[in-house]
């Protein structure tokens, strides 16, 4: 099996929890089976406390803080933004997946393997699994949702698969035309090729028919859905993983987080999503309320688009330096998230495949103002503009202050979003960046994006670490592409490419009316997965 | 007659042309819609692909064009965000409108018109100072901070009514008063001032002189005068509570059009912002024109003017 395996080692808790769960599937299929053959037997050895039990009950309510599109119901249409994963976790299933403790475990697909020369990966699927109105999930099923898969990097993943085989009903292969490392981080987290929609239906249907009325293989059935208002599911009690406990979970829509609060607080949801600052601190001093805070897979940094330049400050080393070692990273997460955001010093999410964990980021702002002495600088410097996304604008506030204290005046230039992020891809901006990412994917194609010559966000490049980039991109050698990958990303690290903030967390507030939210249970998931693991507190 | 009401016909439809010209080019102003229905990070082919499934590749002008020939033949296109049309996103919130702005303006004209009669009945009293500073809380302070204090009372210190969503007749009450407050002190500060030009009148004093009741010289002869302004102006902001109610219905979650501008502002969703922009315009226009032709019909003078 090719497993990625993931870097288990950092997870302990959450290998635990998915060990449990499985013992758990076990302990359910056995209750199944005693009642189908037991019969009287187990009722009246108590088997009918056990079956009640297992039989999924009550509802839990979450308060959603963006507006639930229809097109989230079909992973052919998952743009390469993590929402429509709030969906899909319910309604559908992937081949493969990112699971509590593993970034790709095996969910329909049972197994999987790589072929020597690179070029195919064959997956067999996992037998008995059917779709919400019964139908097995197949082979075909499979090679169809990949086939009319048209989101994210759709374009790049139809251009190096040369085909797709269905030897028969349980087996599908993948064939490459050239090896390519990422193909398993692109079908199963990358992307939404790897989910699972059924042919026949969306045949029958036709596009539009399906978001009206999806079906899916995952642990939970539509139900209803309100455009604006909420969206119901209920539980799917043939889900092969387990059964759910919760029967029905409902997503309300509440755009503004202290309308979020106060219907958390009068029990009118029971997990809230995306509360902030000091409605956070408000919500952590209530008592029968919890704080659930998630590090997500987005990084943020301050970016010198101008290191490539001799004429600018940013060309010196020292002075990249002494902008690190000004920002108090860990001070700014405490203030703005409650001390809850990661400082990974690292572009790159902790839990991405091909890390590399740089030393611990430095607040000193003395040795920050000796660095800028040395570089010239004693008084310190005007540093231009500091360009930031403008709903991140109170991260760059509390940047820009440490930066002043160290002695590089800058200003402060909020932009819109859409404005913002244009502009940053244009290669438009100058001075310094406050940049940020939770794009999926690997090490590699983080790299590919804000580093390597021609990445859509990359201003400049360095030789050597665009020729090891390339010899990574056709290692099959696990091990050595590691190594390659690691060494990219400490070259960044010594010559201070960027300046990295944190890892964000995402602040979540849940009623003691929740017994597992399965909040955090996937690691760098924002939202609330897998959804079978859900439970309400009985008691 | 026929000459007037082509003249007017012919002034809406410019009207229109300009404001659906105006909103297309704004709403483009305001950034790229691909950088926001992707992760910062994406490849360039990725929003490339985006752009073309938007038809956002197009030149300009064929974007323009294709936008006015099927507004035209009713169909608003199909919104970035939702993949559906933005007739049917329209059509499904506005009942949730209708009803938001039709409670929304009996508490306005059920707190603002008895006010304002009683400002301008006691003038200069002291029930025209509590009218006053009522007029000037209700303009001045904005309708997210009183969705909010309201949801703080009686959501989380009273439990008496639901803090967001719709469906029932507790659903409506805030949000309902929320935005109302703000038009109650429009309406007051309106009817004051007309009751007060009406009071002073010719008619009202001889009313008075004949030794008519005072309840009915205000109630029968000032009040129905008075009226006439504030109703017309109550026309005009019933449209304005149908189709930019936009901070209320987004702080209570109420699903109106408000926040489906709101959300096709937020996500640079340019089918949903011109649709509910137009429409909205359309509304206006056509009120407009429905006045300019009966006040014609009335009046003989305004159509014979140049």
């Amino acid at each position: 099996m090719g497993s990625s395996g993931g870097r288990s080692s950092r997870l302990p808790g959450a290998l635990s929890r998915s060990r449990a769960a499985q013992q758990t599937t076990v302990l359910h299929l056995n209750r199944r089976q005693l009642l189908a053959l037991g019969g009287f037997a187990a009722l009246a050895g108590g088997g009918l406390d056990e079956a009640l039990a297992a039989t999924p009950d009550g509802q839990l309510t979450w308060a959603v803080h963006v507006s639930l599109a229809p097109t989230w119901f079909d992973p052919a249409e998952t743009p390469g933004m993590i929402t429509p994963f709030m969906l899909l976790y319910a309604l559908h299933d992937a081949m493969v997946k990112p699971m509590p403790g593993k970034t790709a475990a095996p969910c329909l697909a049972e197994t999987w393997k790589v072929a020597p020369d690179g070029l195919s990966y064959e997956f067999t699927l996992r037998d008995g699994v059917k779709f919400h109105n019964g139908e097995p999930v197949t082979a075909e099923d499979v090679k169809f949702s990949f086939e009319r898969y048209r989101g994210t990097s759709s374009s790049v993943m139809k251009a190096r698969v040369a085909s797709v085989e269905t030897p028969d009903a349980r087996t599908v292969r993948f064939v490459l035309k050239k090896p390519w490392p990422d193909f398993l981080t692109f079908y199963s987290s990358a992307t939404g090729a790897g989910w699972i929609v059924p042919k026949k239906y969306v045949e029958q249907v036709g596009d539009e028919g399906f978001k009206k009325a999806p079906i899916g293989a995952g642990p939970y059935k539509f139900v209803s859905f309100t455009p604006g208002v909420e969206l119901t599911f209920e539980a799917f009690e043939g889900y092969w993983r387990k059964k759910p406990a919760v029967k029905r979970l409902v997503l309300r829509v509440i755009p503004e987080e202290a309308t979020r609060l106060a219907a958390l607080k009068r029990g009118e949801v029971d997990i809230a999503y995306s509360i902030r600052g000091e409605l956070a601190e408000e919500l952590q001093r209530t008592p029968g309320f919890t704080l659930k805070p998630v590090v997500i897979q987005g990084t943020f940094w301050v970016y010198f688009p101008e290191q490539w330049d001799p004429k600018s400050p940013w060309h010196d080393l020292r002075v990249r330096k002494a902008a690190a070692l000004a920002m108090d990273c860990k001070s700014i997460s405490e203030a703005l998230t409650l001390g809850h955001s990661k400082i990974v010093n690292s572009i790159i999410p902790y839990n991405f495949d091909f890390f590399w964990q740089p030393p611990p980021a430095v607040y000193d702002p003395k040795q920050a103002r000796a660095l800028l002495a040395e570089a010239g600088f004693k008084s310190g410097f005007d540093a231009g503009d500091y360009y930031c996304d403008a709903s991140y604008a109170n991260v760059a506030e509390a940047v820009l202050n440490n930066l002043q204290e160290a002695g590089i005046r800058v200003k402060l230039r909020p932009l819109e979003r859409a404005a913002f992020f244009s502009a940053y891809a244009e290669k438009k901006l100058k001075n310094l960046i406050q940049g940020a990412s939770g794009a999926f994917g690997n090490a590699a194609t983080r790299l590919d994006a804000f580093v390597i010559k021609g990445g859509a966000y990359a201003y400049g490049n360095y030789e050597d670490i665009d020729t090891l980039f390339a010899q990574q991109a056709v290692e099959l050698d696990q091990k050595k592409r590691t190594e390659l990958l690691h060494k990219i990303q400490q070259l960044m690290h010594e010559r201070q490419v960027y300046a990295p903030i944190w890892q964000l967390a995402f602040i979540n507030g849940q009623s003691n009316r929740v017994k597992e939210s399965a909040l955090g249970l996937i690691e760098g998931h924002a939202y609330s997965a897998p959804y079978e693991d859900v439970a309400i507190n009985k008691s | 007659m026929k000459q007037y009401i082509a003249r007017r016909v012919g002034y809406s439809l410019l009207s229109l042309f300009l404001l659906s010209l105006t909103i297309f080019l704004f709403i483009r102003l305001t950034g790229d819609p691909a950088a926001l229905l992707v992760e910062p990070g994406a490849s360039a082919q990725d929003i490339e692909n985006i752009h073309r499934r938007l038809g956002l590749d197009r030149p300009l002008w064929e974007q323009y064009w294709l936008f006015v020939a099927s507004f035209v033949q009713g169909d608003l296109g199909l919104s970035f965000y939702y993949r559906t049309p933005v007739l049917d996103l329209y059509l499904q919130r506005l009942p949730n409108s209708l009803l938001l702005a039709a409670v929304a303006m009996a508490f306005s004209l059920l707190i603002g018109i008895p006010s304002g009669i009683l400002a301008a009945v006691r003038v200069g009293r002291m029930w025209d100072s509590a009218g006053k500073m009522f007029a000037l809380l209700g303009l001045s302070l904005p309708s997210f901070w009183v969705g909010l204090v309201l949801i703080l009372v009686f959501t989380v210190w009273l439990g008496w009514l639901p803090s967001s969503g719709a469906g029932t007749a507790a659903h409506v009450v805030m949000p309902a008063f929320a935005l109302g407050w703000y038009f109650a002190a429009a309406h007051m500060r309106l009817t004051r001032s007309s009751m007060l030009e009406v009071l002073g009148s010719e008619y009202v004093k001889l009313a008075r002189l004949k030794g008519l009741p005072e309840a009915l010289v205000i109630g029968k002869h000032a009040f129905k005068n008075a009226l006439i302004p504030v109703i017309t102006l109550a026309g005009i902001n019933l449209v304005v509570m149908i189709n930019v109610a936009v901070v209320v219905e987004t702080v209570f979650a109420w699903p109106g059009i408000g926040r489906l501008l709101y959300e096709g502002i937020s996500f640079r969703d340019f089918p949903v912002v011109q649709g509910v922009v137009v429409i909205g315009g359309a509304m206006i226009v056509l009120v407009n024109l429905a006045v300019d032709i009966v006040y014609a019909l009335i009046d003989p003078r305004i159509r014979l003017a140049r």
